[in-house]
């Protein structure tokens, strides 16, 4: 039976969850992931799905759109399902304290697994992290995490389908915010993690000389206010800068690899970024494209490198779903996973070694 | 005085990778995320305390 997936659009909680229910009957689940759009009341849908799978470890957040085999959806609830052949053991915690060292968490997981953290083999484990989408606490969480274990974590942050008013991650039958659920898993067959992203570099380097971490502004770049710098690397007045940060972010390039920093607004002379920028970071100018081609690439080596997938959670930033949606691609996107059992969610940032943005993040198993 | 970053971070890429290559890049990639890029250091690298009080602290943590 080994990995199922469930789907509905169906407008209440109750009914949702009942469909869910019914298109995974017969699986013997030892763990079930969800994902629901924020028009499903937070409490409600929480405790429903924990009800639903007495006996599974249950776990979720809330959505800025949902993604499920073949379709992009919005205004649904997707769930993926495995049964004891998949996953061979899982421990979820809830982190309700963004503030607090993740150490705590990472002692309960310890204890359940009989292993150190710091000695747990990264191919024989992996972890789940979705966090509050708003909660901007999402470097603070899996800088921490890396710094503890080599077990990867790779996740999302919760979305409430851009109202940026409220997001929540669910476990325990109990609906969270400003807080983090982390799900340590123990599969039973091979797995990958896949990071993607559709830029390629413009050669020009900003060079943060001043930075704000906290409100993850960026003062100035190469002795200068930020925006008058980010507009001139790209030819254009500063007032024309808002318009390109979707098609031109910024990226930490490391080892040809880019770990995409996406501007959020200008504020004076400065750059709102939605991750992170630290003082000293050499950050190059990116230009965006194919997303398509792109992460079908990406899932073809996964495919080539597992020998097959049999199962897909994908975490995918709502700026790649908005320029998906812009350029009428949405369901030409949907399709790369059509035969692949695929969930997944448009998320307000991507978990995978750091915090990133305008990728997806995804985890694969065969 | 010089190189005590250097001298740090192989010895927190080495205590974590354990000669596995892969997870050599992983570390040094977190290195980068956090601001300390390994390539930008040397044996004649100034030793800027702020880096070495973050670097202490990833060393504290690998014990």
């Amino acid at each position: 039976m080994g990995i199922r997936i469930a789907s509905s659009t169906k407008g209440t909680v109750e009914e949702a969850v009942h469909e869910i229910r019914g298109q995974l009957e017969g699986l013997d689940a030892t763990m079930v992931a969800y994902f629901a759009s924020s028009v499903h009341p937070p409490g409600s849908i929480s405790m429903a799905m924990e009800d639903a799978f007495a006996g599974a470890t249950v776990f979720g957040c809330s959505t800025a759109g949902e993604i499920v085999s073949g379709r992009m959806l919005t205004g649904s609830v997707v769930a993926m399902a495995f049964d004891k052949g998949t996953i061979r053991d899982v421990k979820v915690e809830v982190l309700q304290d963004l503030e607090h060292d993740s150490f705590e968490t990472f002692k309960a997981f310890e204890r359940h697994f009989g292993e150190k953290m710091s000695r747990m083999n990264p191919e024989k484990y992996v972890g789940i992290m979705l966090i509050d989408g708003l909660s901007r606490k999402e470097e603070l969480l899996i800088d921490r995490m890396g710094d503890l274990t080599n077990v990867h974590f790779i996740g999302g942050s919760a979305g409430d389908d851009l109202k940026f008013a409220a997001t929540s991650v669910y476990a325990n039958g109990g609906s969270y915010r400003n807080a983090a659920v982390l799900a340590l898993i123990e599969p039973a067959v091979p797995f990958a993690c896949i990071k993607t992203q559709s830029f390629r570099s413009l050669g020009k380097t900003l060079m943060v000389t001043r930075a704000n971490e906290a409100t993850r502004e960026v003062l100035e770049f190469n002795g200068r206010p930020a925006a008058a710098a980010y507009a001139d690397a790209l030819g254009v007045p500063v007032s024309e800068a808002p318009k390109r940060f979707m098609h031109n972010p910024v990226g930490l390039v490391i080892d040809g690899e880019p770990y995409v920093r996406s501007p959020q607004q200008i504020n004076g002379t400065a750059m709102v970024f939605y991750c992170s920028v630290t003082k000293g970071m050499e950050l190059t100018l990116l230009e965006s494209t194919d997303i398509i081609a792109d992460t079908a690439q990406a899932l073809g080596r996964a495919r080539n490198d597992l020998g097959g997938l049999s199962g897909l959670i994908n975490f995918n930033c709502i700026l790649r779903t908005m320029e998906l949606d812009s350029r009428h691609q949405c369901a030409t996107y949907g399709s790369l996973f059509a035969e692949v059992p695929t969930i997944g969610f448009s998320t307000y940032g991507e978990q995978f070694i750091g915090h990133i943005n305008q990728t997806a993040t995804m985890l694969a198993f065969r | 005085m010089a190189g005590k970053i250097r001298e740090m971070i192989d010895s927190i890429i080495s205590q974590r990778a354990q000669n596995n290559p892969m997870l050599a890049g992983v570390i040094k990639t977190k290195l980068v995320l956090k601001g300390i890029d390994p390539n930008k250091f040397n044996r004649h690298s100034d030793d800027d305390p702020v880096i070495i009080a973050k670097l202490e602290t990833l060393l504290k943590d690998i014990r």
